[in-house]
């Protein structure tokens, strides 16, 4: 059966290893939901782009701790992207460790270093960012409203 | 996916041009071709960014690597034609005031 949604709007399920090249099937998620959705504008997509990529990749990096054992297979993510009527939205979901972190302190480090601007990047970028823990998984939710 | 291709020219320039997205993936090919080229007496680095179609934190985390490599080298890194897009992330993060975009490859290093 197929769920009625609005005119314009669309959404698209990955479920993936937590691993960098998760992040390329990403991109091609989102290139199909861009493909679905044609009058979403660049600057939205670039901007919602961006921050689904670098919550996605600190999950990758720090979601799962060294010991965590990829065996078993529980080293995933889950990511849900959607266009909606007036915003774009993405909900990544993982089964790894509390992220300890304060999203309001969250600050541009220095020019030289190499790491560490990702979530200060994607709070520049997005409208709403959330970090929540729920049933024993971490929860990411961003917002990007649409201008274009 | 992304093609890196380099290019060395005369006066220990390096004209490095991703073709592609800089994420966390590309990010670590691009930090190890810089350091590569720097060490191997390429010190004065261009990354040429007109088909760079996508850049993130690490691929940024990248070409820093790479600024700093080049200036402990006794050289430098200068950035050219970035889109609109790859732009946007140099001045989100300030990044802009340090690597100032210049317009053509050619003259990056003429001043």
């Amino acid at each position: 059966m197929t769920e009625e949604r609005p005119p314009g709007t669309a959404h698209r399920h990955l479920s993936a290893p937590a691993v960098p090249d998760t992040v390329d099937l990403a991109h091609h998620e989102l290139e199909l939901l861009w493909a679905e959705t044609p009058q979403v504008g660049d600057l939205d997509r670039m901007r919602f782009e961006l921050a689904v990529v670098e919550v996605l990749a600190n999950i990758v990096e720090h979601a799962y701790g060294e010991e965590h054992d990829d065996a078993h297979g529980a080293r995933g993510v889950e990511l849900d992207l959607a266009v909606e009527v007036d915003r774009l939205v993405a909900v990544l979901h993982d089964d790894g460790v509390r992220a300890e972190l304060d999203l309001s302190r969250v600050s541009m480090p220095g020019e030289d270093a190499e790491s560490g601007r990702g979530l200060a990047l994607t709070l520049a970028t997005v409208d709403e960012l959330e970090y929540r823990r729920e049933d024993g998984r971490n929860l990411w939710r961003l917002v990007c409203l649409r201008h274009s | 996916m992304i093609e890196i291709e380099v290019d060395r020219r005369e006066g220990g320039i390096g004209v490095v041009v991703p073709k592609g997205r800089l994420n966390m993936v590309s990010a670590r090919q691009l930090k190890e071709l810089l350091g590569e080229l720097v060490s191997s007496g390429a010190t004065r680095v261009v990354v040429d960014l007109a088909e760079t179609t996508f850049l993130d934190s690490s691929g940024l985390g990248a070409i820093i690597a790479g600024l700093k490599s080049a200036r402990q080298a006794g050289g430098d890194l200068r950035i050219a034609r970035p889109t609109a897009t790859v732009l946007t992330v140099f001045q989100l993060t300030n990044m802009d005031k340090v690597l100032r975009p210049r317009d053509d490859v050619d003259t990056a290093f003429d001043d």
